[in-house]
């Protein structure tokens, strides 16, 4: 039984996992109130990111282009730049926030974003915009470094260290979520109300389930404010909890203002959030109300009546932001499955160090592969060619045909999630998020025990 | 016919000349909007890149290929499983996307042998698959891999496989019509002529700029079989790589998608001498007179009349019942190149619907000179139209459903307008006698829909009916019906599966007798 760490070694990618940096970008600016980000590259950097939003999310969001054309491309497009900021603020008077996301074409031509972000504040800003608050933030991401996850990471930090100010010491704690969804934040806020912490959300989605209202509201958008993010410096403490989405933030703030810094794990499973728990109690000498020992003790009773009737023993292949696919790998543990493939879509040399992956390694009791810079076709060619044989996959809408083609269940979690309704509304973070991950592997493998007429009696009495 | 300066765009004046009211009694020799110009930065425009034109709408639908972009791994991943061009190969094109994945060091010290490494990674990976279109990007362009030469070089090590390579950049154009325009070159340069297969047919057209959505290829294909015509090549929605190879061997080109490949059907005509037939696929009317048009060309009309006369004794009865139900609706007909104007009269005309606006993301001036004489007067035209913009004409015009992509769609929505996916469709296919049927179908339940008319209620504002447990999309669409109509025992509504083309591909065709001492034209 051993548990290996492999690399793709084929060159380029069969259908990845992951897309490139500026969306990780684009995904944190949405996360921002009054926030329009203006992505410095061609128009399908921007088109097809909202496109892969609104997928999502069924929502659209508001992010603009500098639409780089073939003059640009020649002589340089920064005029293009100023051109979008003048633009935007003009017809859009409620932005304060204007992030300019940089994209492999205009890295690769060599605009300088942080001289025209310069210019632009001496001179458009001072002349045109007097009075107005706004704020150009350049943040380099080429695509062809990391992916969307160092993306966000790289947005997150960019964000944190261009509004971070130090003031008078706020009773807060700062949250940072990582790249997660409505409902995750919503139980996130469960859980902080139950201990009665008061904490700056990064970043304050869960208006990304936007209702149909009688007015008319038009778009989804965040709700984390400039304040918000300027506070940060003055918090009790910052828990990320994700490492690779908004770690980097999480130390520097620590690094540049002192505020102590708990990174990871996210709450994905009883354990983990377990430890969130104590976290967060240490940090804020708040003590683990009895509400949460109760809801706890709702999801074990849930977990208790599925784990080892149902799912003990399952094989698992998980896909999934790296944060995401290790918390789920670990809840597999803990629900006696066995997450024999574990995929990390990028090339962070850093997975194979990271703890937690070792600490899979190590007490992996079957045959397991966790493979970086991984692909798609890692996930297909093993069980197409190589024998691997799944019980169910995690994983996000992106490899829906692996388990369409091959029969094999599946769960939708992370992002994209588009071919199941409603998913981006469900918690996979907390209790509740742990009973309703574990509830619907359950239910997911019933569907497929009654739709492959396999053992599917068994449910008669249970 | 005066510009129309949105009140949004004020500050940027330049608008104007992009949007236009059709004016009573006016044409568009009056005005006409400017077209197909560089976007504004900043103005949250519509239009994507000249990559995705390229590799996404046209390339991609082709069947039998892979497909790989030479760049970073985003221009992949983000235009893979957004549409819905299906195939009759268990759909490999929309399953598989491949990516050279080009990261830092190849930017600066080159990328051509990673290239040369992924290409033949990905046909070991996919020992069926022998043909290849690789895409350039906005990386791969800029860094200068010389694409070309290393498929050759490929091509001549491997003679088993063959590789198209398609140099359309992002930032190559305005829009995606840029990317249209350069993969139709780049095919007919490279690759028409390079098969000659022997045809024994007497009737042989390659069906341009149809990229089977949601089946509409297979639809159109079944009409053409049904008169006995043989169709060598489809570009590109469920085609075969290698058939196009042989487009210079049909005797006509029947074209669908003039935005998209009208550039092809123009090539092929100066270089082969194939005419050139613009067809319709939507809209009975239309959809009859193209294939009667087709039909002529051969001297085959009665083969079309029979199936026009069988297609709308069956269905006539179907669009009637949706037509009465979907009378001076107001439509915002908002889709990307061409629909404008293959949908704004036939909607109105057979649908009952008034067209109050066109706009179109990437289509040229031609296309607004269509749309816009197919529209209704009074009616808005708009070019790039951009989100702020969007909205204004949704809150002047107050349509009742807007044809659009999904993401504006979700705007829509948000102010209460129920919209129809003007692209990958709701529940198409929507070409052909039936697929007509279907989209006026999808309109009357979007615009019936009950769940729509509970948003328009504020609980704590207006009187909340308490009578009803529930409505139907009858009882709103029937309420103000003459019972002479509602009771119309002629009319029903939609009968078909859901399912509408899978069957299509185990169909029997009737063999017709060949023409006399007709040589075959191989």
């Amino acid at each position: 039984m051993t548990c290996e760490i492999l690399e793709r070694t084929r060159a380029g990618i069969i259908n990845p996992i992951f897309t490139c940096q500026p969306c990780g970008a684009q995904y944190a600016s949405i996360g921002i109130d009054r926030c329009i980000g203006i992505v410095h590259g061609g128009q399908g950097c921007v088109m097809f990111v909202r496109l892969l939003f609104s997928q999502h999310f069924k929502e659209s969001f508001e992010l603009a282009s500098t639409s780089l054309h073939e003059d640009g491309a020649v002589f340089g497009a920064l005029n293009r730049v100023e051109e979008a900021v003048d633009v935007l603020l003009m017809r859009y008077p409620d932005v304060k926030v204007v992030p300019i996301i940089s994209t492999c074409a205009t890295e690769v031509i060599g605009d300088d974003i942080d001289g025209v972000v310069r210019k632009l504040n001496e001179g458009l800003l001072r002349e045109k915009f007097a009075g107005r608050e706004v704020h150009l933030i350049p943040i380099h991401t080429p695509s062809f470094v990391g992916s969307m996850i160092s993306g966000y990471d790289i947005a997150v930090r960019d964000f944190v260290s261009y509004f971070a100010r130090k003031g008078q010491p706020t009773n807060k704690i700062n949250l940072i979520t990582g790249w997660v969804n409505p409902g995750d934040v919503s139980a996130l806020k469960h859980l902080l109300k139950a201990m009665e912490i008061d904490a700056n959300l990064l970043f304050e989605i869960e208006n990304f389930d936007a209702p149909l209202m009688p007015s008319g509201n038009t778009v989804a958008h965040g709700d984390t404010t400039i304040e918000d993010l300027r506070e940060t410096a003055n918090a009790v403490g910052t828990i990320a909890l994700n490492r690779y989405e908004g770690g980097k933030a999480a130390e520097y703030l620590q690094k540049e203002f002192g505020v102590p810094a708990v990174i990871g794990p996210a709450p994905i499973g009883i354990r983990n959030t377990d430890t969130l728990l104590k976290h967060l109690s240490d940090m804020t000498g708040k003590p683990i109300p009895e509400s949460l020992v109760r809801e706890r003790g709702i999801a074990l009773d849930a977990l208790t009546d599925i784990v080892h009737m149902f799912l003990a023993d399952k094989r698992v292949a998980i896909y999934a932001n790296p944060d995401l696919a290790i918390g789920l790998a670990e809840f597999c543990m803990d629900l006696e499955m066995q997450p024999v493939l574990l995929l990390l879509g990028d090339d962070n040399s850093n997975y194979a160090k990271d703890p937690r992956v070792k600490a899979l390694r190590e007490h992996a009791y079957f045959d397991m592969e966790i493979v970086t810079n991984a692909d798609l076709w890692e996930l297909e060619d093993r069980i197409k060619n190589k024998g691997l044989k799944l019980d169910l996959i995690l994983g996000h809408s992106k490899g829906r045909f692996v388990s369409i083609d091959y029969g094999i269940p599946m769960v939708r979690v992370g992002f994209p999630v588009y071919d199941r309704a409603g998913m981006y509304r469900h918690p996979v973070l907390g209790y509740q998020g742990a009973t309703y991950l574990a509830e619907t592997m359950a239910n997911t493998i019933f569907t497929d025990m009654e739709y492959k007429k396999n053992k599917e009696w068994v449910l008669n009495v249970w | 016919m005066p510009y129309h300066l949105f009140k949004c765009s004020q500050c940027i004046p330049e608008r104007e000349k992009h949007a236009v009211i059709k004016g009573v009694g006016e044409d568009i020799s009056m005005a006409l909007p400017l077209g197909y110009l560089n976007t504004i930065p900043g103005t949250i425009s519509e239009r994507g890149c000249a990559y995705c034109g390229a590799k996404h709408v046209i390339g991609t639908p082709m069947k039998d290929v892979i497909h790989l972009s030479h760049g970073p791994v985003g221009c992949t991943y983000d235009t893979w499983q957004t549409k819905r061009y299906i195939s009759d190969n268990n759909n490999f094109q929309l399953k598989y996307t491949f990516a050279s994945d080009m990261k830092e060091k190849h930017i600066v010290f080159g990328a051509e042998q990673l290239l040369k490494k992924n290409i033949l990674d990905a046909f070991a990976a996919f020992p069926d698959i022998k043909r290849m279109t690789i895409y350039q990007t906005c990386a791969s362009a800029l860094i200068g891999d010389d694409i070309n030469a290393l498929a050759d070089e490929i091509m001549e090590e491997n003679p088993d496989v063959d590789i198209f390579v398609c140099n359309s950049p992002g930032f190559g154009g305005p829009s995606q019509s840029g990317g249209h325009h350069k993969i139709n070159i780049a095919w007919i340069n490279q690759k028409v002529g390079t098969v000659n297969p022997s045809i024994d047919a007497d009737y042989v057209i390659n069906y341009v700029g149809e990229y089977n959505i949601q089946g509409d290829q297979e639809v159109m294909m079944d009409y053409f079989k049904r008169m006995g015509i043989y169709v060598l090549a489809t570009f590109t929605g469920n085609g075969s790589y290698d058939d196009l190879r042989a487009m210079h061997k049909a005797h006509l080109n029947v074209l669908e998608c003039a935005r998209s490949a009208e550039y092809i059907c123009n090539e092929l005509r100066v270089r082969y001498g194939i005419p050139r037939m613009d067809i319709d696929g939507f809209g009975f009317e239309p959809l009859s007179a193209s294939l009667r048009k087709v039909g002529l060309f051969f001297g085959i009309e009665e083969r079309a009349l029979t199936i026009i006369e069988e297609e709308n004794a069956r269905w006539q009865p179907e669009l009637d019942w949706y037509k009465a139900r979907l009378m001076h609706k107001k439509v915002c007909l908002w889709p990307g190149g061409s629909k404008l104007w293959h949908w704004a009269n036939a909607i109105h005309e057979e649908m009952g619907v008034d067209v109050v606006s066109v706009y179109t993301k990437f289509g040229h001036q031609g296309d607004m000179e269509k749309g816009i004489s197919r529209c209704e007067e009074g009616a808005l035209a708009v070019d790039d139209p951009n989100e702020l913009e969007g909205l204004e004409a949704m809150e002047t015009l107050q349509p009742d459903i807007i044809f659009t992509g999904k993401r504006p769609g979700e705007v829509a929505k948000k102010i209460r307008v129920p919209y129809l996916n003007a692209h990958a469709y709701h529940n198409g296919p929507w070409k052909g006698f039936e697929g007509w049927v279907r989209f006026a179908r999808d309109m009357y339940n979007g615009i019936y829909s009950p769940i729509h008319q509970l948003s328009l209620l504020d609980i704590s504002q207006d009187e909340i009916p308490t009578d009803k447990g529930f409505v139907t999309n009858r009882m709103l669409s029937d309420a103000d019906l003459s019972d002479e109509v509602r009771n119309d025992p002629n009319l029903r509504p939609y009968t078909g599966n859901y399912d509408c083309v899978s069957p299509l591909r185990n169909k029997v065709y009737p063999e017709f007798p060949r023409k006399e001492k007709e040589v075959s034209v191989a």
